[in-house]
């Protein structure tokens, strides 16, 4: 790196927070490398459809020496300026440029690397398509996938465009989470039977249709809705959808078993190595959330859906539980620490977790194994395809309950066997103009 | 009344009638299907209606469906709805419709069509499509690409070549996109030349980083063995880096050894940044012939480069790399050694188990030190003699270090041993170490208690006073009722250091059958301190939400017979603010009237109030919270409390009227 380089960038970022954490990391585009990111850069960040949780995502991101945040977009004003606020308060400057299409934000932001995307559940694979697409490595929050097709277009995409992709689910790169999955894996509960998931305990498996009462449509600039519904079925405004309202509605959520099964399958199906398949079956249950639902995977293992019984099973949010022939794991939100059969196991907690790190170069943050993909090219814990077959598992499931049948999934051809109903859920048009 | 308007009113009444039923449901039954129809054809019908209607007919429309919806597919208003049932309905009359409406449909109803078309992968639209991206709008152009890229045969390369020189800049990547599409179609499909026609082509353009690095991954995976490795030679010497780090990940995903030798020659003359890409690349392949190279490169140079080399070659785990990762733990570079240390900490299988060891054993006490680390990191329990003898070592580092992995990697076999250690141990660091040990020894033989306890208690009776105190801390750790009856004991005693450790275990007892012998020393002790916490103790386990409430409620009124002061009145109306329980409330009440607790009470009061009374449904007891509610009211001492407590208070009585 040349001195002018890194005067440059210090020059860029004078007196702002960031120029003190990273002063001799420069942005790749100075470089004209826009989006390949070498080790020893900078990596340029942009935002999309950040809100509450997503202002939680970009707070973990921002102290992270290599990173810059540069722009934000967003159909909503108050929302993105809120981003900016947040950025342009940490750097100490007022550089975050704002943008209200996501069109023109890709088109012209050629200097952004990678993006964080946490918009609701209908724009997760559109936007991280688009912007993988446009070269930027994507960061985007679950459930990342509102169907099967849109699942196979996210893996399609990153692998056309070798794009790196990570999926918010974060308790992959946690180490409660980890260690109880390397229990599984090496053999501590013995021969694995049965794994459970938490699903939501609020809302149903079945969503709702109905619209929200119509209310006078705010000026474009404060609001798009166009843009806010995005590949949706159009229907008329109402602020309530904006403000998180949105969800358990059908067009635009994936109802209890995705908001959790999002995060629980993906465990589950890590745990057990899993990942790049999903179940064959899939019971339904006669009750409104799916929950007790059996689906086993081709080996016989079984994941059960759980909801009810979770609170007997697990103390907390996103649990889990893998139970085998020599033992049990129990996990979640929560627990300070694993609840295990044989609690001599926890004296090899660092040992498992550390062993975990070494083996897979993965660190216990998650954002931390985004940032490092964007510069060694390495796949990501919360990979597309790991995603896209979790959450495939999520949309099986769903469908399931919908339908009010037992179901059978063929993970080779990605289709239900002998179903034509169910394969029509596999994908939904998306509205024009925004297609993919 | 006009007929139109009749009408109108004739079908919101029917819509009415069954859309409840059917458009609330996800899935419609099959028979609904010509009322779904029906609905979709009338340009009367609510819009919410038509729209729910073709949402069904996504799932259950036939034949009949198709003309129906694909007369909305013009219709600005509606033609996504269309598409939405269309889309997924396997009849091929669906395509013609589709193709149909290609030549007729305009604006952005013709986007939402052409994507559909390629959607389905309709290859009698090609030509269709073909002009469309010649001829359209950008928008429409763009998305005529991307559709005769998912139909992805040669006929549609070709037109997508044919318009690529052709199509405004804002379109290109477009095209791009549907060229890549191709390519991988016809690569899946067997087309091999024409894929690479297609890759080659495109990586060699002046196009975005992500079609040219996509196109020459695409081109090095897509080739056969020896001109595949061919091309990753050729593009690690590129000084483009894009071109560079897409052969490097290409190399990811390439099978033959050959591979590995290729990006091995490379690493020695590459920079830094390009070295680290090429040693995750190695770490990615994990193939053990790179582990020469990767030492190399551990060895010396870059110290960012060491690094990676160091974590790469332990993801490896080649024990051929054991020896070197010991050398490097006394490198001159302080990060380096670091990572050194960190690799051999992780490192897998016994070779570093010995390297470990031999640390241990050598003379230096530094070493000493970091082998102690590393050896409770690795899980060593071949180690334990060697620590057993550690444990007598004439320096404290040393000593204590031992001691405390005997505690970590130890098992009931060394029990013995440090009991023997805690009666030789002083009070000092060394005590609070052995006392550590033995306790994480306790709580991991779950399966032996009954012998750990015998163990422990025996060695009671032998113990001076300050050994006495910390057996008696490890076994208020452990628990069990022969822990318990053990402590009591030791707490009725008259040595004063073991009484106090005694008393103050059994104020942190964890489990329930503690309760009865807490609550009756507290009462029988003359000892102010000792009184208090046995009956902190005691409203603990009365505080458990895993206790049955009447058990709490229980637990509580035989707290109340006893207490005097007002610590110990604030102790019990803490616990009872979380007994969720009328009896809770009444027990609370009392202590509104008194001027040093009332504000806790009150706070107490209200807290389990707003809890019962959650939720719409019937509250029997409403009516015993009144008159405590209404003091609490009075008794607040805060505005905001107050308010609280009158909300609550008016819920009480709403629930108590409606009984």
């Amino acid at each position: 790196m040349s001195h002018n380089h890194s005067h440059l960038s210090r020059r860029a970022f004078l007196g702002t927070a960031a120029a003190i954490a990273a002063p001799y990391i420069v942005p790749a585009s100075v470089f004209g490398r826009n989006g390949a990111v070498p080790p020893s850069e900078r990596i340029i960040l942009g935002g999309i459809g950040i809100g509450n949780r997503g202002s939680g995502v970009l707070n973990w991101m921002l102290p992270e020496r290599d990173i810059q945040f540069v722009a934000n977009c967003d159909p909503q004003k108050a929302r993105r300026e809120k981003v900016k606020q947040m950025v342009d308060t940490r750097y100490g400057n007022t550089d975050c440029a704002l943008y209200a299409d996501i069109r023109e934000f890709l088109a012209v932001r050629t200097d952004i690397d990678a993006v964080l995307s946490t918009t609701g559940d209908r724009w997760h694979a559109l936007a991280a398509i688009m912007a993988m697409r446009a070269g930027k490595d994507v960061y985007s929050e679950k459930p990342s996938a509102m169907t099967i097709a849109e699942g196979q277009a996210v893996v399609e995409t990153a692998r056309r465009h070798r794009r790196v992709y990570q999926s918010g689910i974060q308790r992959l790169s946690e180490g409660n989470f980890t260690f109880a999955n390397e229990l599984l894996r090496l053999g501590y509960l013995g021969k694995v039977h049965t794994v459970r998931a938490h699903i939501a305990p609020w809302d149903a498996a079945e969503m709702r249709h109905d619209w929200l009462p119509e209310q006078p449509l705010p000026p474009k600039e404060e609001m798009d809705w166009d843009a806010w519904l995005g590949p949706c079925p159009w229907r008329p405004y109402n602020a309530e959808y904006t403000r998180g309202g949105w969800r358990n509605h059908y067009d635009f959520h994936t109802s209890c078993i995705g908001e959790w099964g999002a995060h629980t399958f993906a465990q589950c199906q890590v745990a057990l190595d899993l990942w790049k398949t999903s179940p064959v079956e899939y019971k339904y249950v006669a009750n409104d959330s799916g929950d007790g639902m059996v689906t086993t995977f081709a080996n016989g293992v079984k994941m059960v859906l759980e909801r009810d019984m979770a609170a007997k099973i697990w103390h907390g949010s996103c649990g889990v539980r893998y139970e085998g022939t020599e033992g049990w794991v129990a996990i979640a939100d929560g627990y300070s620490r694993c609840e295990v059969s044989n609690p001599a196991w926890m004296g090899d907690f660092k040992k498992l977790v550390d062993d975990y790190m070494a083996r897979t170069q993965r660190p216990m943050n998650h954002v931390r194994n985004f940032f490092d993909g964007v510069k060694s090219r390495r796949e990501t814990v919360a990979n597309p395809v790991m995603m896209h077959r979790t959450m495939s598992s999520v949309h099986a499931a769903n469908i399931c309950m919908w339908l009010k049948r037992d179901l059978k999934f063929d993970p080779t051809k990605e289709e239900f066997v002998n179903d034509a109903e169910a394969n029509r859920f596999r994908s939904r048009a998306m509205r024009e103009p925004w297609t993919i | 009344m006009s007929r139109s308007r009749t009408h109108f009113m004739l079908m919101a009444a029917i819509l009415l009638g069954w859309a409840g039923q059917i458009f609330a449901q996800t899935v419609a039954a099959k028979a609904d299907e010509p009322k779904l129809i029906a609905t979709v054809k009338d340009a009367g019908a609510p819009l919410k209606a038509r729209i729910d209607a073709c949402r069904q007919l996504g799932i259950i429309g036939g034949k009949d469906s198709i003309g129906p919806l694909a007369a909305l597919l013009g219709d600005e208003q509606l033609s996504h709805n269309a598409r939405y049932a269309l889309q997924v309905n396997p009849d091929p009359a669906v395509d013609e419709a589709l193709r149909n409406a290609l030549g007729t449909v305009k604006g952005k109803p013709l986007v939402g069509v052409i994507h559909t078309v390629g959607y389905r992968r309709d290859a009698k639209a090609v030509g269709t499509l073909a002009s469309l991206v010649t001829s359209g709008s950008p928008v429409v152009a763009g998305a005529a690409a991307r559709a005769l890229g998912d139909i992805g045969n040669a006929e549609a390369a070709q037109a997508l070549e044919q318009a690529r020189s052709k199509v405004p800049a804002e379109c290109r990547l477009d095209v791009y996109e549907g060229l890549l599409r191709c390519a991988e179609s016809l690569a899946f499909e067997g087309s091999r030349p024409a894929a690479l026609e297609i890759y080659d082509r495109l990586y060699k353009l002046d196009a975005p980083h992500q079609v040219r690095g996509g196109a020459l991954r695409g081109a090095i995976l897509t080739r056969q063995a020896a001109n595949r490795q061919k091309l990753l030679k050729e593009h690690l010497g590129n000084e483009d880096y894009i071109l560079f780090s897409a052969a490097v990940e290409a190399s990811h995903q390439m099978r033959s050894a050959r591979a590995t030798t290729i990006l091995t020659d490379a690493l020695k003359g590459l920079s830094a940044d390009r070295q680290i890409l090429v040693i995750h690349a190695l770490g990615v392949r994990g193939e053990r012939g790179a582990i020469p190279s990767l030492l190399q490169a551990a060895g010396t140079g870059d110290p960012r480069v060491r690094i990676a080399a160091l974590q790469v070659v332990t993801e490896l785990g080649d024990p051929a790399a054991v020896p070197v990762l010991a050398r490097l733990l006394d490198d001159g570079n302080r990060e380096v050694a670091k990572a050194a240390q960190e690799s051999l900490a992780t490192f897998p299988g016994q070779e570093a188990d010995a390297v470990v060891m031999e640390m241990f054993a050598d003379a230096n006490r530094d070493k000493q030190r970091v082998a102690l680390e590393l050896m409770g990191r690795r899980r060593i329990t071949s180690g334990i003699p060697a620590l057993v003898q550690a444990a007598d070592d004439t320096d404290l580092g040393v000593r204590t270090g031992a001691i405390r992995m005997i505690g970590e990697l130890g098992s009931l076999d060394q029990l013995p041993v440090l009991l023997g250690l805690l009666q030789k141990a002083g009070q000092s660091q060394e005590l609070t170490t052995v006392e550590q040990a033995i306790t994480a020894i306790c709580l991991r033989a779950t399966d032996s208690r009954a012998q750990t306890d015998r163990l422990m208690i025996g060695h009671l009776d032998k113990a001076a006073s300050v050994q006495k105190a910390s057996l008696i801390r490890v076994l208020g750790a452990v628990g069990g009722p022969d822990a318990l009856q053990a402590v009591s004991a030791c707490a009725r005693g008259d040595d004063v250091e073991v009484r106090s450790a005694a008393v103050r275990a059994l104020g942190t007892w964890r489990t329930l059958d503690a309760a009865p012998t807490l609550i009756a020393m507290a009462k029988e002790t003359g000892n102010l301190t000792e009184r208090t916490l046995l009956l902190r103790g005691y409203l603990s386990l009365a505080g458990r939400g895993d206790v049955p409430i009447a058990d709490r409620v229980a637990m509580c009124r035989e707290a109340a017979g006893m207490v005097a002061r007002d610590e110990e009145k604030r102790l019990l109306l803490g616990t009872l603010s979380n007994v969720d329980s009328p009896e809770a409330v009444e027990m609370i009440t009392p202590y509104l009237d008194e001027a040093a607790t009332r504000q806790e009470a009150a706070l107490a009061a209200v807290a389990v109030s707003e809890r019962l009374l959650r939720g719409s449904g019937p509250a029997p007891f409403a009516g015993r919270l009144i008159a405590p509610l209404e003091k609490a009211v009075q008794v607040a001492g805060s505005e905001s409390l107050a308010k609280r407590a009158n909300t609550v208070l008016e819920q009480a009585r709403t629930k108590a009227a409606a009984r």
